[in-house]
């Protein structure tokens, strides 16, 4: 009885900010929303996308708990088998992150393109976006997920701070409800939700200007890849958990850690949502990193401080 | 029985010939290991030391050793401080280098100057990075770092500054609002420009460029890779292209448009990092550092966790090498023998950033 009042609280704010939400653009940015909003589903759809602003100005998608079918049969070998996955619900970045977020952590701007400051930063090391996963934790006072002293930066999940997404996160908020390799139906319609090989000019484009996903969330499918939490391993989806995975072991050396999404750089096919990929983390020096790998942070988040944060933005 | 003797003299034979063949390659092998190589020697005669920064007893040091890698002195003896990147006043007198205090984002990297001796130590600059010199030692310049927090990374700067030794006044160099992510920075012998690596910088993905010393402009010298050298001479540039390789090529630094010409000398290596490389006050030799890839030991008190060839990150397996200059083509350590090359050090303790100087009196090379 004690917990029903906010979870009404959180459905009516929920409502009440669907209307709000469906004209916000993202980063000031012309890019609109779809109206192809999810429809509430057993899968977790959850009705129209709730976005947040987080105490450092970042809009926040609020992604709830759900399951899905991760993985497919019809792509590459490690993208099978098609297996059940439930994720806890999350904040997660509307956009990732940009050349003016990551300069307002005060870190090293990395990228190649740095003509907007709304470009999606990129030749972002694996250590680079932890470390910015942190720092935007301190930012708004909340605990930091990485623990710097150790040799991976193992991350608490347990912890209210940012970090990077699992790869099970990831592809549950890129696949909305759709049980196919985009949330938006055909390949023929990528164009409109992304930039990749056909359509971006061989470089990265300020975020949002492209349509969102079911979710709510931009360049998902294309302009930069975006790194995860696990290890990559493409066996991995044979003995994956249900509940929550978070990725193998790490082998503690020469390891790869999962890269999610299309980008730049890559064809339609590989901005699939299913579509896995592994990067070395980043031992090599500056000069040398990749200009297509980027970040988008997430956060676990219960029920009552989204009607907190809500109520927050509202009264603001 | 003839028979039988004559296979027991053939035996016997056989037995001494081989013995004597033995004896022979036991006496090369001795005479090999003590005998150095025209090259080693050559080092050996050299009136030069080579300043670098070595880990002792879980700590950073400025070391200074004999051109030919014998006698090693540890200069700085600081167990609780941790000094990296030696730059030695082109008069010889004097090291700037690198102190690095605290952990994590609360470290502050300060640029501090000792005499060549390892007396008289003095700070400089807090929050001050990769000092070099001007050609005539009276300047010390360095690139401030690009935010107050801490970070590793060696592009992590913002202008440049000019520190005047004798009044010890800093002033901006004249265009310091432009100048941001550069490293490994260095004066051309001729004053006329510096020299440094950019990366995500300045409108720049990544090259190296030529900078004005005392004027605006900048030249992109396009050629792919990171921290370059110029010879003493002016007549050459080394730096390295990637990861696995170190070239030497000409430039033209008289010129108003200095371009690199063709690659002299390639030198590559399949399996280790090579880096850091650094010229003889002659021109004739030139320094490295090698060793396996890594990102940081951080059971290494004062490691920072990047690519192992960044200041403050501990490079296990990592030795200093030295090989002629004046040699053309390529050297491919992998297969390279002691007759191509020179191994300065051996302990593999994150040795790195050699710095040649002069021990005869200024003036004279």
């Amino acid at each position: 009885m004690k917990r029903t009042f906010p979870l009404l609280a959180l459905a009516a704010l929920a409502l009440t900010l669907t209307a709000c939400n469906q004209s916000a653009t993202p980063g000031n940015t012309s890019g609109g929303t779809s109206g192809n909003a999810a429809s509430n589903s057993a899968t977790g759809g959850g009705g129209a996308p709730v976005a947040i602003t987080t105490k450092s100005g970042v809009a926040m998608v609020y992604i709830p708990a759900g399951s899905f079918t991760m993985g497919s049969d019809q792509g590459a070998p490690e993208e099978a088998p098609p297996h059940k996955v439930s994720v806890p619900a999350f904040l997660m970045d509307q956009v990732p992150v940009t050349n003016a977020m990551f300069e307002k952590a005060q870190l090293p701007n990395p990228s190649h393109w740095q003509e907007s400051p709304k470009q999606p930063v990129e030749r972002v090391r694996w250590r680079d976006a932890k470390q910015y996963c942190n720092e935007r934790s301190r930012l708004e006072g909340l605990k930091p997920c990485y623990n710097e002293k150790t040799t991976e930066w193992d991350c608490d999940y347990t912890a209210n701070g940012y970090r990077l997404p699992t790869e099970a996160e990831w592809e549950y908020a890129a696949r909305g409800t759709s049980d196919g390799p985009y949330d938006f139906g055909s390949k023929d319609a990528l164009r409109q939700y992304a930039w990749f090989a056909e359509n971006s000019e061989a470089k990265t484009h300020p975020v949002g200007e492209k349509r969102p996903n079911s979710r709510g969330l931009y360049d998902m499918y294309g302009n930069v890849s975006v790194w995860c939490e696990d290890v990559y391993d493409p066996k991995y989806y044979a003995a994956s958990p249900v509940d929550d995975p978070h990725g193998p072991t790490s082998p503690g050396k020469d390891v790869k850690r999962v890269l999610r999404g299309g980008n730049w750089k890559v064809s339609a096919d590989l901005c699939r949502a299913t579509y896995r990929q592994g990067e070395r983390t980043g031992n090599t020096d500056a000069c040398f990193s990749t200009d297509y790998c980027g970040l988008r942070c997430v956060r676990r988040i219960k029920p009552e401080e989204l009607a907190q944060l809500q109520t927050a933005k509202n009264k603001g | 029985m003839q028979n039988s003797n004559r296979l027991a003299m053939r035996l016997g034979a056989n037995a001494g010939l081989s013995l004597v063949a033995l004896i022979l390659m036991l006496a090369s092998a001795v005479r090999g290991s003590a005998d150095p190589t025209p090259l080693r020697r050559n080092l050996k005669a050299l009136p030069y030391k080579i300043a670098w920064e070595c880990y002792v007893n879980g700590n950073w040091e400025i070391c200074v050793m004999n051109a030919d890698g014998s006698g090693k002195v540890n200069l700085t003896k600081t167990p609780g401080v941790n000094e990296h990147y030696p730059q030695i006043s082109p008069n010889g007198k004097q090291i700037a280098y690198s102190v690095d205090t605290g952990e994590g984002r609360d470290a502050v990297r300060s640029l501090w100057v000792m005499d060549i001796h390892g007396k008289n130590r003095h700070k400089i600059a807090d929050r001050a990075r990769e000092p070099f010199w001007s050609p005539d030692s009276k300047t010390l310049a360095y690139l401030p770092q690009e935010y107050a927090p801490f970070n590793v990374v060696d592009y992590y700067t913002k202008g440049m500054m000019f520190y005047d030794m004798a009044i010890g006044k800093t002033t901006p160099h004249p265009n310091t609002a432009t100048l941001h992510h550069l490293y490994n920075p260095g004066f051309s012998p001729n004053g006329k420009w510096i020299v440094a690596t950019v990366h995500a910088g300045m409108g720049y993905s990544h090259t190296i460029l030529l900078i004005e010393a005392h004027g605006d402009r900048i030249l992109d010298l396009k050629i792919p890779g990171c921290r370059p050298r110029l010879s003493p001479d002016n007549k050459h540039i080394a730096w390295g292209p990637e990861d696995h390789e170190l070239a030497i090529a000409p430039i033209d630094l008289a010129s108003d448009t200095p371009a690199v010409g063709t690659w002299s000398l390639h030198i590559k290596d399949e399996k280790n990092k090579i880096y850091h490389i650094n010229w003889s006050p002659d021109n004739r030799y030139v320094a490295f550092s090698r060793g396996p890839d890594g990102e940081g030991d951080l059971t290494k008190k004062g490691s920072f966790q990047a690519a192992c060839e960044i200041i403050g990150v501990y490079a296990g397996g990592w030795n200093l090498y030295a090989v002629s200059a004046e040699r053309t083509g390529a050297i491919d350590m992998q297969t390279a023998t002691e007759a191509d090359f020179a191994q300065l050090t051996t302990d593999g303790n994150s040795n790195k950033q050699p710095a040649w100087f002069s021990t005869r009196p200024a003036g004279r090379k």
